[in-house]
């Protein structure tokens, strides 16, 4: 590997994601994604960050869910908590991310079922949450409020805050200490816009994690590669308003035109393939954690990262 | 035929079946307001057909109506086909009024070096011993009253067949006008008598909206009279495009002829406001932008709006005043500005002449904003530019509101930042209609300060007060309610409106910045920015900067030029050495075509942002808002 490039002056900041005993909460691990100096692979480390996390994705209503993890992994999604349980136990991932898909039913109302998934995925496994809210203004503030309440002093990566919604999910966090997802539809000036705005209502820089967007690979992902490079490179150049770790999801992959039409047979070997690779490839581009949805892709993921960043575990220090 | 009585002038014109009300309305010379130039898509052109019906599409055009305004028959009157006898109203909405005109140009002393002159001169007949011609005799006099050298004069056919008549009819007394052109002097006019001090030329700024003319005298430089009115070619289509397309549709001599009509109402007027007599003025100096130069010219000017952006000519061009039906002095000769490309033209080139950035060592930024808009940067030794559309917004378009420094227009407008409430001005001092640019400007620093919207420009709903609200489509601040507005309505601006201007305004700094980059300069290095048009004297400077339209820099180094166009115009008109320089400065402007520059997007998205997403850029500005802020709890969740 090459000698480490100049030092850019700049440092990605960190963000704390989960809470142990110690740390106030209830997790078994907590991860401080952040601290690079460098891009990826150019250092003569691998990478002086921490290896990329693997965030396992699940939700609390399965009829919003993709067909092919759903009839993979049969009757578990029906059990949000259990499947949190096996994201962990069973998959291996470093974190679960879970879609409250439930409010999305038209006319949601009943919050106080929030809460209880909250609390049961939260029993259900002991790793640090990303927790995805609702997706309509009317609802925000009250779902978000529910979700920080029941997550309080877990340090939960809240999301998703966007340039036209960002007041709630932002207050939310800022009353239970909890993190914000701030996705940008892949482009530097416009993440650097929410950060700014995100920063201007009182929310702290190491309390913010950038999605830059990413496209599947293949269908765009070109884009956000390029992107997220920038955004990593006006970064260490100095810019404080881009100098958040990133997370990004993979799971446009399993809609793309390769995988839905492919046959029942190899089906499910096309989705993780694709998964995988666009997962890794974010991975590269300097997302700190990335999310899939296929149980497969995991351990996938977990040995490239493991390799590919020469022998570091997540965790360790 | 069907016969159309418009009101409630009841002014009443026949057409054939078939034709449009706007049609009707052009032939009637009623000037209405038609931004899109009668595509169906501006929906200014709103009248109400009070008796008789039309063919008018109301699903697809319904969109720019309330349904109380469908039900008193109102319709587009560039989609409604006439086909019988009708009565239309045309509200006063509808109509092109009277618009706030900058007349004052800041001076700048130039030498006065003009090209044309008069000589009177007392010539002794001929007789059988001295039979010299009339010619001869004439320039001989000439030369002898302190003139050219005889042999540099001559005189033109027309001039010739009038000469002896002049001669003998005046008793041997008569004037002479003399014009310097390549290689002498023309002689353009005899008259009887001591006609000396009747000599002006007049200054032209030929604009897409509005025409200037400024009258000099000639003979000591001093300005006689001035006057503007609308270019007649509104009526063709507001923006340029829509000339372009309406000359593409065989209407190019229509429009040649409106050009040279709207200049000949500006001279007229000037010059009867001066008591002068239009055969007395001897030379027309026109700037204008390219296209407009072109279309003045009778040239073709189609090609410039389409890749690879052709101009036909750059150069500065001379003609005669009566080839393009620009009524003076029958032997008028008529300046035309040169061009940089086709989007900057003459006007730009004018602005710079009358800045004097082009003679000083210092850095100067330069800008011109209309619906285009027009950037310089640069010194004697260089200079960048670029052009780009800002859009109407800033103009007043595009804003639910907006409107034309019209009056009844909020051109002045304070928010407080603890109450929310609003106070403003309005041109005449009359009750609100509306809010022009410079309110607009003066409106959206306001809300960013008082943290009614954030810095994307979306206004914070969590906000609990009488004036935010949700509209119909969006978010929207009440500027002035219906009890207090002119137009029995509650005058708002929405959150679509301020992105709108957030759009104009990015275009307006990212070209800046561009050509700074380009240039390698920063804002420490600027040492003056100067506003041409008239949208730089009305606006607050300090506004303008809080929102990010220029770069920012301290106050007292932003400059207005005025009507930079009629200043530079005047300065080449009595200034003949002046003309010289401006082929030489038109050819050393570097033309940055911001379509073409990969940073340019970036530049844009940075700058779509109150005032741009890097703050470094506007430490001001940081420092104000930061203190806005202390005084504020800007979360605002309810």
């Amino acid at each position: 590997m090459a000698e480490k490039s100049p030092d850019m002056g700049g440092k990605i900041g960190y963000v704390l994601l989960g809470a142990t005993k110690a740390e106030g909460g209830t997790r078994s691990v907590s991860y401080h994604p952040g601290g690079e100096t460098d891009l990826p692979f150019t250092g003569m480390k691998a990478w002086e960050g921490s290896v990329p996390l693997v965030a396992f994705e699940i939700c609390d209503d399965p009829g919003y869910w993709s067909p092919i993890v759903t009839s993979y992994t049969g009757d578990l999604v029906s059990d949000t908590p259990e499947w949190a349980r096996t994201a962990e136990k069973q998959y291996g991932a470093d974190l679960v991310r879970l879609y409250l898909t439930s409010t999305k039913r038209r006319g949601f109302d009943d919050f106080p079922s929030i809460t209880k998934v909250m609390e049961g995925v939260l029993s259900g496994t002991g790793l640090p949450l990303v927790v995805e809210g609702s997706n309509e203004p009317a609802i925000d503030s009250e779902v978000f409020q529910r979700c920080g309440e029941a997550g309080q002093g877990e340090r939960l990566l809240l999301g998703t805050a966007e340039a036209g919604r960002y007041r709630s999910v932002a207050a939310a966090a800022m009353a239970y200490n909890h993190s914000v997802v701030a996705q940008s539809p892949i482009d530097i000036n416009l993440a650097k816009q929410l950060n700014i705005l995100l920063r201007e209502i009182g929310l702290k820089a190491d309390h913010m994690m950038i999605d830059p967007y990413t496209g599947s690979l293949g269908y765009g992902f070109e884009y956000s590669y390029s992107v997220m490079e920038r955004i990593r490179y006006a970064a260490l150049k100095g810019d404080t308003d881009l100098a958040m770790p990133m997370i990004t999801s993979a799971t446009d992959s399993l809609s793309v035109k390769e995988v839905r039409d492919a046959g029942p047979a190899v089906r499910d070997d096309i989705a993780v393939a694709w998964e995988f690779y666009a997962a890794l490839s974010s991975a590269v581009a300097g997302s700190s954690i990335v999310c899939v949805r296929h149980p497969k892709t995991v351990p996938l993921l977990k040995q490239a990262f493991r390799e590919l960043w020469a022998g570091k575990m997540p965790g360790e220090a | 035929m069907p016969t159309i009585t418009f009101l409630p002038s009841y002014r009443k014109i026949t057409v054939d079946p078939g034709n449009t009300i706007l049609d009707a309305i052009q032939r009637a010379q009623i000037q209405m307001n038609v931004v899109c130039g009668g595509q169906g898509k501006c929906g200014k052109c709103i009248v109400f057909i009070k008796g008789g019906t039309v063919e008018f599409d109301r699903e697809k055009f319904g969109k720019f109506f309330t349904a109380d305004e469908l039900g008193q028959g109102a319709c587009l009157a560039c989609q409604a086909v006439v086909r019988d006898d009708l009565h239309v109203m045309i509200p006063e909405s509808s109509l092109i009024q009277q618009q706030k005109i900058l007349m004052e140009s800041l001076g700048i002393e130039t030498a006065f070096q003009p090209s044309v002159w008069k000589y009177y001169v007392v010539l002794s007949p001929p007789t059988l011993e001295d039979p010299s011609p009339d010619l001869t005799r004439l320039v001989w006099g000439v030369q002898k009253q302190g003139g050219p050298l005889a042999e540099k004069m001559y005189a033109p056919l027309d001039v010739l067949r009038g000469m002896p008549r002049v001669l003998r009819d005046s008793g041997w007394r008569v004037t002479a006008t003399l014009a310097l052109v390549p290689g002498g002097y023309r002689i353009i006019d005899l008259e009887k008598g001591d006609t000396r001090p009747g000599l002006y030329g007049v200054a032209i700024d030929l604009g897409t909206t509005t025409v200037v003319a400024s009258i000099r005298s000639l003979v000591d430089g001093h300005v006689v009279g001035i006057a503007s009115n609308y270019n007649r070619q509104i009526s063709c289509g507001e923006d340029i495009l829509s000339r372009v397309n309406f000359a593409r549709k065989n209407g190019l001599p229509k429009l040649q002829a409106l050009a040279a009509e709207s200049i000949n109402l500006a001279i007229t007027s000037a010059a009867n406001g001066a008591g002068i007599d239009l055969e007395d003025i001897y030379e027309v100096v026109v700037a204008g932008n390219t296209i407009m130069t072109h279309i003045l010219l009778g040239i073709d000017p189609a090609y410039m709006i389409e890749e690879p952006y052709v101009p036909v000519v750059r150069r500065y061009l001379t003609t005669s005043a009566p080839r393009l039906g620009i009524e003076v002095a029958k032997n008028a000769s008529v300046f035309l500005f040169p061009a940089v490309s086709d989007f900057i033209g003459g006007d730009i080139i004018a602005d710079i002449l009358a800045s004097g950035m082009g003679e000083r060592d210092e850095i100067s930024l330069l800008v011109d904003i209309g619906t285009n808009f027009e950037v310089v940067l640069g010194n004697r030794d260089w200079m960048f530019s670029c052009a780009g559309a800002a859009g109407p917004a800033l103009e007043g378009g595009e804003v639910l509101f907006g409107m034309r420094a019209n009056p009844g227009a909020i051109e002045r407008i304070t928010i407080d930042p603890v109450t929310l409430e609003s106070e403003f001005q309005t041109i005449n001092s009359i009750k609100p209609v509306g809010i022009c640019g410079s309110g607009l400007i003066d409106l959206l620093a306001d809300l960013l300060r008082a943290c009614v919207v954030d810095r994307t420009g979306r206004i914070n709903t969590g906000i609990v007060h009488p004036r935010i609200r949700q509209g119909t489509h969006y978010p929207e601040y009440v500027i002035a309610w219906k009890s207090e507005s002119g137009n029995n309505k509650d005058i708002v601006i929405t959150e679509n409106d301020i992105k709108n201007l957030i759009m104009s305004k990015a275009s307006v700094l990212a070209a800046c910045i561009t050509l700074m980059k380009e240039a390698g300069i920063t804002r420490t290095e600027l040492s003056t920015i100067y506003f041409s048009g008239a949208f730089g004297n009305y606006i607050h400077k300090e506004n303008a900067i809080m929102i990010g339209l220029i770069p920012e820099v301290p106050i007292e180094q932003i400059k207005n030029i005025g009507n930079g166009a009629v200043e530079g115009a005047n300065m080449a008109l009595i200034n003949r050495k002046k003309r010289k320089t401006l082929d030489e400065i038109a050819k050393n402007i570097a033309y940055i075509e911001l379509n073409a520059e990969p940073s340019f997007m970036d530049e844009y998205t940075g700058s779509s942002f109150l005032p741009h997403t890097d703050l470094s850029l506007f430490p001001g500005v940081q420092k104000m808002l930061d203190e806005c802020r202390l005084k504020k709890s800007p979360l605002g969740v309810p």
